[in-house]
């Protein structure tokens, strides 16, 4: 991981296998980054959930409602995968306050590119599940 | 330029009409794009299928993933307008400097969300042409061949001899050819017009293909012809093996051959 990265983590947490980590439509703010072992990227779709997605060490997420403004809710769950995760839990006042002085033009592009993630996110949702 | 909000950068207004293409897949390019009025699509191109990605509209930014993404910058997909569509367009030139003073974590985060998005994008490639597969019919043979060939296929020129086996009329005197890419479901083969003397290329016409690998294995197939494209002095044919018959060996030959080294 980069080391930069490493100094946003205030804690470490372990899941087992098959434990939510983040629910899917809850509220929350944490944004992690996995240290050691996998998790998998789920939705909730009409015919089930499916993972749309495996994370691996050095991968963050929970990034999604921050970049986007915090208004919003978790888009996915995210569930730990074969065996133990350890994850480390960000700073996440250190990344508000690093996103706040971010110039406004920029701010845009990246509420952009998560606009994309999550539309494109639902659309592979519904592509898979009308097969 | 309006000083007052500490933009010192030119906005320029473009106006598309409804059909011209605004962005496209492949080209260089990191221009930043805002939608003022209109509506435009999303899509990538993927072995000649379209995969739509999204509409966007008023308000909607777009060319930002080429901007923020620091190992390309060239574009991802293509844009087109769906209707009359009037953008506002900027250089983010002093936005470079602006992004590399950003946080590294905050850049790392975004790295990583840029490419997870990537990711989601090339799986909707692969689902298009898996929907394309199933709906092809006869007709869509040669959409069937052309989304398929990409897997595993690799780039060769490899010398061969080939001869009709559709048709007994045909005079069977052995032709050249030379393949071009092989893969487990077929070829590309590159002829000379010159052959469309001895016999024709007609896309459903069946070959015998005798060639070496140039691991030295030979390698003995029928192939049907899926797709033809005439070029100056070249006619390339896109051909669909009909069996590798196991008893030639030919399946484990070409899985040989084909494995990734």
């Amino acid at each position: 991981m980069h080391p930069a990265l490493h100094s946003y983590i205030v804690e470490e947490t372990t899941y087992s296998d098959g434990e939510v980590i983040i629910e899917e439509g809850s509220r929350g703010s944490w944004i992690y980054v996995i240290l050691e072992g996998s998790a998998k990227v789920k939705k909730r779709t009409p015919k089930g959930m499916i993972t749309i997605d495996i994370l691996r060490e050095g991968e963050v997420f929970g990034e999604m409602v921050f970049l986007e403004g915090g208004k919003s809710p978790r888009s996915a769950s995210i569930i730990a995968a074969e065996g133990q995760v350890r994850v480390g839990l960000l700073d996440t006042q250190r990344l508000i306050d690093d996103y706040e002085a971010v110039p406004s033009e920029l701010k845009t592009l990246i509420a952009s590119l998560m606009l994309k993630l999550r539309n494109t996110t639902s659309k592979v949702c519904s592509i898979i599940v009308a097969k | 330029m309006s000083k007052d909000t500490g933009q010192t950068r030119k906005k320029k207004a473009l106006r598309y009409e409804k059909g011209e293409l605004i962005i496209k897949q492949g080209d260089y390019g990191i221009s930043i794009y805002k939608i003022v009025s209109g509506e435009v699509k999303i899509f990538r191109t993927f072995n000649g299928v379209e995969v739509p990605l999204a509409n966007l509209g008023r308000g909607n930014i777009i060319g930002e993933m080429a901007f923020l993404n620091k190992d390309a910058d060239v574009r991802s997909a293509s844009a087109r307008a769906l209707e009359d569509t009037e953008l506002e367009v900027f250089h983010p030139r002093e936005l470079i400097d602006k992004y590399a003073q950003t946080s590294v974590a905050l850049k790392i985060i975004i790295d990583q969300s840029l490419s997870r998005l990537l990711r989601i994008n090339r799986f909707m490639d692969q689902l298009a042409v898996k929907k394309r597969e199933e709906m092809s019919h006869p007709k869509g043979k040669e959409d069937s061949w052309s989304s398929t060939r990409e897997f595993y296929r690799k780039e060769v020129d490899i010398v061969c001899q080939y001869k009709p086996a559709h048709s007994v009329k045909v005079s069977s005197a052995l032709l050249t050819g030379r393949i071009k890419d092989i893969s487990m479901s077929g070829i590309g083969l590159e002829v000379s017009p010159g052959n469309e003397t001895a016999t024709g290329h007609e896309v459903g016409d069946s070959f015998h293909i005798d060639a070496v690998l140039p691991n030295g294995q030979e390698l003995n197939v029928t192939a049907e012809i899926v797709s033809v494209k005439k070029q100056p002095g070249k006619i390339r044919l896109g051909m669909q093996f009909k069996e590798l018959p196991d008893y030639y060996g030919a399946k484990k030959t070409l899985g040989f051959f084909l494995m990734p080294t």
